[in-house]
């Protein structure tokens, strides 16, 4: 049987071990945050540090976080000294981990008296430390007021938990029952995947079924970008600060086969949780690219093998020690929009307008430990052809699955939801009109502290070819009077008296092409469907 | 006792009676404009056949895929929606996931929601968490929506306020308002009439498909009535609902959503059914038709039951990714499904193999059936390996020459590989998918299927069984006599039963277990008006609730020991929980645990008729056929079941063909035929 075939087959089995391993992760972990699948993550990668197979159910942007990790825990622990049983764990932003309360553990699949493979998951744990509960503090102006520094430990062995660093990891959180539920779903999950990699390995031959897997989607992923059009192109996107822009400079480079991915010109790091680490940098790149080959590849190695990706080290895309990487979202966010805005130029027709982007939020009580952390999502851009969709999850790839629902949070929390919806006229105009933004009202019962983190709300999204910009939104606070105060795009611990309203709009996506040309039909089902009001 | 069971596919409508013992089948194609057509012809003939009269039919149970056809389809009433103010684009924005290829797609369109704007509406209300009336319903504001409502001349209307699982006194309000100013009969459906649990959003969408699907249900089911009264059947009309159980057919309409999964739910039933007569009670079915490969669980002696379930969902483990498709809140068997039958169209992309989803169906077939398909299925590949019997296919001859033609043209050349290797592979990558199905009943929850039966259910089933248990190390495979119709068979024996529920929040170490008891009493008293039982002895009452750690999302439902609720019951229940979630994520823990809802079923045993032993053999000279095993071709024997007698025994590798199936024995498997024609094989030790 040919070896495309086997790579079929085997390719099924090693995709459920990763997507069985998140679901585990997911479904007994204890941080609201991701019950429902959007910060986590699952993969099986080899001792080489290949990626071998990915969660598909979870957040694409994390996808390159394992694999940008786990050389680092072989570095700190060489392979000849793991033993089977043991569990890694680490969430240093510097060496391939995203921040503080991302999680990731690793453990060893032995095959042939040798750790040959790992698997690993993660997930955003409900609280590690830091300024801010849930790991939002948008004034944290280094790493260590993010939380709790976890390089590479080995957090457990065959003979059970390092006792000592688990009573650590509960002294330095909030919720410390919650933490180590965190913990024990994240350890489930890789034990779950282990089990799976060694009935593969006991099977048949594994590592060759694997080379050939990886080397297949390499050369599908070669001959998809070949098909781009050999050239340099480039793109850029400002991310907001205050009174300050700080902008993200790509220029995407298509050779023979492959794509070099260029950072350089990018401003330098900030002493605020704005940058981003090399890891997160990279998934929110390999998402951006995957936009443009067929996206029925498979995450692996086969995807990064013909992609160079240079982030300046000690600039906003990949920072260095102590600048702190937690709120890298809008800086990934941006390079995203660059490499699209790149590629747009490389296929004219096939780029978009600019997204309002996701917008998380935490709610904390004041007197007593509560946290309410979610996010909405802003209106994606028009592109050629299509009106952008309303309130969905432009540049990452989820969908609004992961906005909880109104009854289990009213049923949990001291807050109530007084509307969930769309904003009229916010998608910005153009032949092909923008999606639309919305608005969450949130009033709380008790006293409160918020903490925003916000993007494109000072600068809206911009539209395309002619097409407008989008409605900036924004977050406020409702005074007891019902006066609407506008708050920082990147707010922390900004307090609500029991009573008041916490609001959150998100910007709509920018219009594509001339509004004039806009077809009569298309601005007529606007109107009528409230999309519109003039 | 007298009955007729039917089951309307995508490709087959399969009629089964049981006339006097004796059991009577029919497979008419689906006739898909008027589905009432095909069933009558095969209800004619069975009728026939048995020398049986129509008015002499004392049972008709009834599967249909109607309902889901009608929302993949949309082509449900026209309905509006009222909710609480703040929420009226609840449904628009809904909750949508994007999976796999379309989280790619930057020109991603989310689809039409389910209710168009102009048809959503929202009233001044507003509950607490607890049900407490924060704000009390608006009732001129509701009477001007009723008014608009009306001016739109909808067929049905959906009411989901928020909360109101937990106080229904303003959906009621708020209904009665409505039907008061719609011409009479309009149903105006609540949600906390329809499923009255937590969640607000699968809530919304149970209601609106429960208004969407019922008008539609109920014209079908007075058409379908009609119908058989015009040939002279009276016996009333039960429709399988998606949990394994039928529902009278007047239930059927007004709680459509509950049949979703009426016809794959019947294959789950049947394997249980022969599974039970084999005293066996872990089993796995595995029923494969032209179109799609379905696998299911049984444990002991049960089929599993879901409470999440989506329609029309996507990706690729099985088609239930949570947040893909329509989710509705009503017990379901728990299946998976994958596109992967008898009529899957092989294609290669890219230098890559790949099977399905898209079927040659009935029309125009595949290649082999010389009605037109040139496209090579998954029925080619296994003609081309010997594993049916070129004239034994029922009424149609099977041409390997079209066959082989399919294949090479469409597998073999782009592959470089010869016609042979091209059928194995398509063989085996068939396997693989239907495989991805058994894999998400079984290993992805943690159950090890290696201890469980494989039953074959369905045309395409016999022939992939065998090869499938391999994969997994399942030692055992039941065929049952008449697979081919395997899950109208299982209709025969679905008892009448209904399912109702009620969210119930509260610490499991301080519930109230007389509040708990007061729920389930009255569940259990809706649902027997529900079967208009009046008699408080009759039936089977089961009784469950919905677990979780404290500050946890994912509940699991467990049984709840008979008799009255006491604190033994709910601790008992607790360490039930406990056992399914360290058997589940391997993780054993004893921290605090919530309720989260009670659940009760009400269920009438069928008075199933009882079936008498096979026709006697009949003689057919031994044959062989060249056949794949093992990766060469081998010449094997081949059986017809028919002439087979009870307690023969055959060895693989063999093929035992019968009218529209054909049982592949691999090397290593040994089989036996039973008294009721059902053929028992065996995985020898490893050799």
């Amino acid at each position: 049987m040919n070896a495309d075939l086997t790579a079929e087959i085997l390719r099924n089995a090693l995709r459920v071990a990763a997507e069985e391993a998140s679901i585990v992760v997911v479904r007994s972990a204890y941080s609201t945050f991701i019950v429902e699948g959007a910060d986590a993550a699952a993969a099986i990668l080899d001792a080489d540090g290949r990626l071998v197979a990915h969660s598909l159910s979870t957040a694409i942007v994390q996808c390159a976080s394992l694999r940008s990790a786990l050389p680092y825990v072989i570095d700190a622990y060489p392979l000849a000294g793991m033993r089977p049983g043991d569990v890694f764990c680490s969430n240093d932003v510097y060496q391939g981990g995203v921040h503080a309360n991302d999680l990731l553990v690793f453990r060893p699949v032995f095959a042939g008296g040798s750790p040959a493979y790992f698997t690993g998951t993660l997930i955003h744990v409900a609280d590690l430390s830091g300024l801010s509960a849930g790991g939002m503090a948008s004034d944290a102006t280094d790493v260590f007021l993010e939380g709790l520094q976890l390089p590479p430990v080995r957090i457990a062995t065959a003979a059970g938990w390092d006792e000592g660093l688990v009573r650590v990891l509960a002294a330095n959180s909030r919720t410390p029952e919650r933490l180590l539920g965190d913990l024990r779903a994240l350890v489930a999950g890789v034990n779950v995947a282990a089990r799976r990699v060694e009935t593969l390995a006991a099977e048949q031959d594994l590592a060759a079924g694997i080379d050939g897997y990886l080397a297949h989607t390499e050369a599908r992923m070669r001959e998809e970008l070949a098909r781009l059009p050999t050239g340099t192109y480039e793109g850029e996107y400002a991310v907001e600060d205050g009174d300050e822009r700080h902008r993200v400079r790509v220029a995407v480079t298509v050779r023979g086969e492959g794509v070099l991915v260029d950072f350089a010109g990018t401003d330098p790091q900030v002493a605020k949780p704005v940058n981003s680490g090399f890891s997160q940098t990279l998934g929110g790149v390999m998402y951006a690219l995957r936009c443009f080959v067929d996206p029925a590849l498979p995450m692996n190695e086969g995807c990064f093998a013909p992609v160079e990706v240079r982030m300046p080290e000690g600039s906003l895309v990949n920072c260095t020690k102590p600048y702190p990487g937690g709120g890298r979202w809008a800086t990934v966010a941006a390079a995203e929009e660059a490499v699209f805005a790149a590629l747009t130029r490389a296929l004219p027709g096939r780029g978009a307008a600019a997204s309002g982007i996701l917008q998380a939020f935490s709610i904390s009580g004041a007197t007593r430990p509560w946290l309410h952390m979610a996010f909405e999502l802003g209106g994606m851009g028009a592109r050629y052809g299509r009106d952008g969709p309303d309130a969905t999850g432009a540049l990452f790839g989820g969908g609004r699955n992961i906005i909880p629902q109104v009854e289990p949070i009213e049923a949990r929390l001291p807050v109530r939801i007084e509307e969930v919806a769309p904003i009229p006229d916010s998608g910005g105009r153009g032949r092909w009109r923008g999606g639309l933004g919305t608005r969450t009202v949130i009033r709380v019962l008790e006293d409160a502290l918020v903490d925003t983190r916000g993007d494109r709300l000072l600068d809206p999204p911009a539209g395309a070819e002619g097409g407008g910009h989008g409605r900036a939104g924004g977050y406020f606070r409702e005074r007891l009077d019902g006066v609407r105060e506008p708050l920082p795009p990147k707010a922390t611990r900004s307090p609500l008296r029991a009573g008041e309203a916490f609001v959150v709009e998100t910007s709509g996506g920018g219009g594509y092409g001339d509004p004039a040309e806009r077809d009569p039909d298309a601005v007529a089902r606007d109107l009528r469907d409230g999309r519109v009001t003039r | 006792m007298t009955a007729l069971a039917t089951d309307i596919g995508g490709t087959f409508t399969d009629v089964v009676l049981v006339a006097d013992g004796r059991l009577h089948v029919a497979k008419t194609l689906t006739t898909p404009d008027d589905p009432t057509e095909g069933l009558l012809r095969g209800v004619r003939r069975v009728l026939a056949d048995a020398g049986v009269a129509p008015a002499s039919v004392d049972r008709f149970t009834h599967a249909t895929t109607l309902a889901t056809n009608v929302i993949l389809e949309r082509r449900g009433a026209a309905v509006a929606f009222v909710t609480t103010r703040g929420f009226r684009s609840m449904l628009a924005l809904g909750r949508q996931a994007r999976v796999e290829e379309e989280r790619y797609d930057l020109a991603y369109s989310p689809g039409e929601p389910p209710v168009p704007p102009t048809r959503t509406f929202e009233v001044p209300e507003r509950l607490a968490a607890d049900g407490t009336v924060l704000t009390p319903l608006d009732e001129d504001a509701a009477l001007r929506v009723a008014e608009r409502v009306a001016d739109l001349g909808v067929a049905a209307v959906a009411i989901c306020l928020l909360h109101s699982h937990a106080n229904d006194a303003h959906e009621r309000r708020l209904a009665a308002i409505l039907a008061d100013r719609l011409p009479a009969g309009t149903p105006v459906v609540t949600s906390s009439e329809v499923w009255p649990e937590l969640g607000e959003y699968e809530r919304a969408t149970t209601t609106l498909m429960s208004a969407y699907v019922g008008p539609v249900m109920g014209v079908y089911l007075r058409r379908l009535r009609d119908r058989l009264a015009e040939v002279g059947i009276t016996a009333p009309v039960h429709v399988m609902e998606s949990a394994g159980g039928v529902l009278p057919a007047g239930l059927a309409a007004s709680r459509a959503v509950y049949t979703i999964e009426s016809g794959p739910a019947a294959g789950v039933v049947a394997a249980a059914r022969e599974g039970a007569r084999h005293g066996l009670a872990d089993l796995i079915s595995f029923d494969m038709g032209g179109t799609t490969a379905k696998a299911g669980l049984v444990r002991d002696g049960r089929p599993g039951v879901t409470h999440e379930f989506q329609v029309g969902g996507k990706g690729s483990f099985g088609g239930r990714r949570p947040g893909t498709g329509v989710p509705i809140k009503v017990p379901a068997i728990d299946l998976a499904e994958v596109g992967s039958g008898g009529g899957s169209i092989a294609w290669v992309e890219a230098g890559g193999l790949r099977v399905g989803p898209r079927s040659a169906g009935a029309a125009p077939g595949p290649a082999c059936y010389g009605r037109g398909g040139t496209l090579p299925t998954v029925t080619d590949a296994d003609l081309v390996l010997g594993y049916l019997d070129p004239d034994g296919f029922g009424d149609l001859r099977l041409r390997p020459d079209l066959a082989e033609d399919a294949l090479a043209r469409h597998v073999a050349k782009p592959l470089g590989v010869d016609v042979v290797e091209a059928a194995a592979a398509v063989h085996d990558i068939a396997g693989a998918q239907m495989g991805t199905a058994v894999h998400v009943v079984t290993v992805r929850r943690g159950v090890d299927p290696r201890g469980f039966t494989l039953v074959a259910l369905g045309g395409a089933a016999p022939t992939h069984a065998a090869g499938l248990a391999e994969r997994f190390g399942i030692r055992r495979v039941l065929v049952p006599a008449r697979c081919g119709v395997g899950s109208a068979a299982g209709l025969l024996h679905a008892d009448l039963a209904i399912e109702r529920s009620r969210s119930f929040l509260a610490p499991a170490a301080a519930a109230d277990p007389a509040a708990l008891e007061t729920v389930l009493a009255d569940l259990e008293a809706a649902c027997r008006a529900d079967l208009a039982l009046g008699d408080a002895r009759r039936g089977r009452v089961t009784r469950a609730a919905g677990l979780r750690f404290a500050g946890q999302a994912h509940a699991f439902t467990v049984e709840l020991r008979p008799g009255p609720v006491t604190r033994e019951v709910v601790d008992a229940a607790v360490q039930e929980f406990y056992a399914r979630y360290r058997a589940s994520y391997g993780i054993d823990l004893h921290d605090p645990a919530e309720l989260t809802v009670a659940r009760v079923r009400v269920s009438l045993p069928a008075g199933a008729p009882d079936l008498r032993g096979t026709e006697p053999p009949r003689p057919v000279p031994a044959r062989t056929r060249r056949a794949w095993f093992g990766g060469a071709f081998r010449e094997v024997p081949v059986r017809e079941r028919a002439a087979c007698v009870p307690g023969e025994r055959f060895a693989g590798p063999c093929v035992i063909t019968e009218p529209q199936a054909s049982l592949v024995v691999p090397p290593g498997w040994n089989g036996v035929l039973d008294d009721h024609g059902a053929v028992s094989l065996e995985r020898a030790e490893d050799p």
